[in-house]
């Protein structure tokens, strides 16, 4: 997101005391850096607070990047795979997994500290990285907790309880930091519980403010129709101009079964726009009305300014797991573009206000049914890339197909109802999103999803294909142009350039692989 | 492009649950990532779901399960509600796409785990489970935990499919469909690779091999033939070589020969076609109305 001079000049007002605080602290990342991220950091978990996932770097072109080599890579040892998303300030890298957080020489992979949460029966099923503030880094943890660790030497400042582990809830997200707010979502579908953003102050670790997107326990009366769920498990993004946090939430409880919560249950699969200093809802926008599929609309919610039909805008873009590719003004939810970006069979149409439609025969019954996207989705948690020159929104896709089935037997707790893949086929698509048309499509090689995606500003794609390898792409046309078999790529790639050399950070399995020039061509592309 | 399906997909937070429970229903599957590296957990406070007593009820091979204490059954469900609660459900009964190992044969037939143990050790990697390392008392655990909730559970078991519910379909329009808009006589015959195919498969797992039948699921019996997709590939010389297709991606091509061997080639070297007979199933995907896929199912019912 480019943010405009007056945005930043409000921005700069809104963040003065911090600025302040953090000026004693000649190393930390102060809000500054996050609103305008430098090129040799990657302090927030998209890259900057737009969720575009595209960085200015352009030492890496679709000229040299078949020269690309291994700088340096870092084995965690553990047999867990990287799903998070590394972030890098001061020259540090952080990079988790369930329980573990490491920091690593941003410019050799040698580790500078290890930390171990203790052993706990929250999920361990995935973790999507820290955030990184002042001094501070924060982790939360499969039991709920946010720790706090000062960012030099991994030594506990703080831990706070965010939700209850023993009710179902656990917590993987990688926090947003909006001034001295800390933003965590939680996780948890198997049971019926409310799904819950926690804003907690940065300094203390004292909550600020909690927005649920179903019905909070005890209140009397139901907006969400009897729905529990909607947990917000991805990391969201800020518009500091409209200060507004724009964060998707997930799939109603009871998941396959809908016959206790009538009506659209929002705001469950939605995009909702809050605001940061109080956690009000200032709009939302549902995805999928009456979820029965366990389509999360936690996607990333990625923020442009640009054109549409000819009008300057500042929409939100979505790439959405129930298939359809969503442009919203980001100004008021008011929809602009619904369109399928893969295979759909589910609804009836799209409505009036560009929601996609319910389809009750679709529902999961006994006898089963066949439903495209199956569970996984048609995209999923790895994140998609908007590359502004060429107005493309790459995601990676798939076309797959379930059979969900559900009785009154399964009851109407958590799951309630059993799903099967049948079928899928991985593709990454470049969406046109003033048409939401397929500019190109490349295949993946493989059924399942696959990595998360990069665009740098010099033409070039980042990602993984559904198979073994880590692939550079050109972003106009989606030609490959560069590739290493180091395994499948579990992450979404990020960048950074230090001492005038850029690298690529991917992971594969439980290890980080560093990829940059050699050394006698990153110093010749050096700017001088 | 069979082979690339489960390492992507077992890697992924959901993808690999949403297929993970692949056709046997019973088998102890797990899909999630990480695996079992905690120290063994202290024991939790709270009564819950433990119980002092071993399973009361066990099925034939296991008829002198072992009893377990509350305390290893209670070390089990905090290792299984972290690592494998997220595919099989906090109660072992099913979650996202793993299947319900309370109404698992495999489970049925572990006595010490041994069977349960060897799933856990070396996971399913052709399920989308991964193998797990914990010691042999974390394993020990949680054994202990899954037989708890196994003799727990109840009639009417929670996220299973029966047979009888799969009941709807009309056997002769699935003919029709069969021989007709469907296309599935161009390559399949009721008497030929299809002949007693329901004496083999029922019920989900007949379900799932109609939709989409994966050479690589079959650890069972073996299904209708020809469903291996075959690779021919031309060398710069002009010779061809055509084989099995044993991998593929965007760079590199392998098959295994007539003589047995595993041969590979840059694919920017050699021209290669790929006769993949399962594609047809794909494209039918798109095609089939609930109807149709419950007619056809009740048809090959007929074929016993």
């Amino acid at each position: 997101m480019k943010l405009g001079r007056d945005s930043f000049a409000l921005a700069v007002a809104l963040i003065l005391p911090s600025v302040f605080c953090s000026r004693a602290l000649a190393q930390g990342l102060d809000a500054n850096a996050l609103l305008k991220p430098t090129p040799d950091s990657w302090p927030i978990y998209h890259g900057d607070y737009s969720g575009q996932r595209h960085s200015h770097l352009t030492q890496i072109t679709p000229a040299n990047v078949g020269d690309l080599t291994l700088a340096w890579a870092f084995q965690t040892g553990q047999a867990t795979q990287i799903k998070s998303s590394p972030i890098v300030a001061n020259g540090i890298l952080y990079v988790s997994i369930p329980d573990h957080l490491w920091a690593v020489d941003a410019r050799t992979g040698s580790q500078i500290w290890h930390y171990t949460y203790p052993a706990n029966e929250g999920l361990h099923i995935g973790h999507r990285g820290v955030a990184v503030y002042k001094d501070s880094v924060f982790l939360t943890t499969p039991d709920d907790h946010l720790v706090c660790l000062d960012a030099r030497d991994g030594t506990v400042r703080w831990n706070v309880v965010l939700a209850d582990v023993k009710q179902g809830y656990w917590t993987s997200v990688a926090p947003l930091i909006v001034r001295d707010h800390v933003l965590v979502g939680v996780s948890g579908d198997f049971d019926n519980i409310p799904g819950m953003l926690k804003s907690l102050s940065a300094d203390t670790g004292e909550t600020q403010w909690t927005f649920y997107s179903t019905s909070q326990p005890g209140t009397q009366g139901s907006a969400s129709g009897g729905a529990t769920g909607g947990n917000m498990w991805i990391t969201g993004t800020y518009d500091p101009e409209l200060n507004l946090v724009f964060v998707g939430t997930g799939n109603p409880t009871p998941v396959l079964a809908a016959q206790t919560r009538p009506g659209d249950n929002p705001w469950t699969c939605s995009i909702v726009a809050l605001n940061p200093d109080t956690g009000k809802l200032v709009w939302g926008f549902q995805a999928t009305p009456h979820d029965t599929h366990d389509w999360d609309a936690v996607e990333i919610p990625v923020l442009v300014d640009g054109f549409f039909n000819g009008s300057p805008k500042k929409m939100l873009l979505q790439a959405s797991r129930n298939g359809y590719f969503f442009v919203l003004d980001r100004t008021s939810g008011k929809n602009l573009l619904t369109s399928a970006f893969a295979a759909v069979n589910w609804s009836k149409g799209v409505d009036k206000d560009g929601r996609p439609i319910h389809n009750p025969a679709k529902d999961p019954a006994r006898d089963g049914r066949l439903v495209a996207p199956d569970e996984g989705g048609a995209t999923n948690y790895r994140s998609p890339s908007f590359d502004a020159k060429t107005g493309l929104f790459i995601v990676s896709s798939r076309d797959a197909f379930g059979i969900y089935f559900s009785k009154p037997e399964h009851g109407t707790v958590g799951w309630a109802g059993a799903d099967y893949g049948v079928f899928g086929k991985a593709v990454l698509r470049a969406i046109d999103y003033q048409t939401g048309k397929i500019r190109w499509n490349h295949d993946l090689g493989g059924e399942g999803a696959a990595a998360g995606v990069l665009t740098t500003e010099s033409g070039l794609i980042f990602t993984g294909d559904s198979v073994r390898s880590v692939l550079a792409l050109r972003t106009n046309d989606g030609a490959t142009l560069w590739h290493s078999a180091i395994g499948f790529v579990g992450n979404a790639p990020i960048t950074y350039e230090l001492d005038g050399r850029q690298y690529v950070i991917v992971a594969s399995g439980g290890a980080l692989f560093a990829w940059a020039l050699p050394e006698h061509l990153s110093g010749q592309a050096r700017p001088q | 492009m069979p082979r690339s399906f489960f390492n992507s997909f077992r890697l992924s937070r959901r993808i690999r649950a949403a297929l993970a429970a692949v056709i046997c229903v019973t088998a102890l599957s797990y899909a999630a990532g990480p695996a079992l590296t905690q120290e063994a957990p202290k024991e939790q406070k709270q009564g819950g779901q433990a119980s002092p007593q071993g399973p009361k009820t066990s099925p034939q091979p296991g008829a002198n399960l072992p009893a377990y204490s509350a305390e290893q059954i209670q070390a089990g469900q905090a290792l299984f509600a972290g690592q494998c609660s997220f595919c099989h459900g906090r109660d072992a009964a099913g979650g996202e796409g793993g299947p319900d190992l309370t109404a698992s044969e495999l489970v049925a037939q572990d006595v010490h785990g041994e069977k349960i143990g060897q799933v856990v050790r070396n996971g399913r990697l052709d399920k989308g489970m991964p193998a797990f390392a914990p010691t042999d008392e974390q394993l020990a655990t949680i054994v202990a935990f899954i037989h708890d909730r196994k003799a727990k559970a109840k009639e009417g078991r929670r996220r299973t499919v029966d047979v009888t519910d799969l009941q709807t379909g009309n056997a002769e329009a699935g003919m029709r469909f069969f021989n007709g808009a469907g296309g599935c006589a161009k390559c399949h015959s009721p008497g030929g690779d299809l002949a007693s195919i329901a004496g083999k498969f029922q019920g989900l797992e007949l379900l799932r091999r109609m939709l989409y039948p994966e050479e690589r699921r079959a650890a069972g019996p073996a299904g209708p033939t020809g469903q291996v997709p075959t690779a021919t590939v031309t060398l710069p010389s002009g010779q061809t070589v055509t084989g099995k297709l044993a991998y593929r991606d965007e760079f590199t091509i392998a098959l295994v020969d007539a003589s047995g061997w595993y041969r590979s080639w840059p694919a920017s070297q050699v021209k290669s076609a790929v006769t993949n007979p399962l594609e047809a199933h794909a494209e039918l995907l798109r095609k089939y109305t609930d109807e149709d896929m419950h007619n056809v199912l009740a048809y090959l019912q007929t074929l016993r």
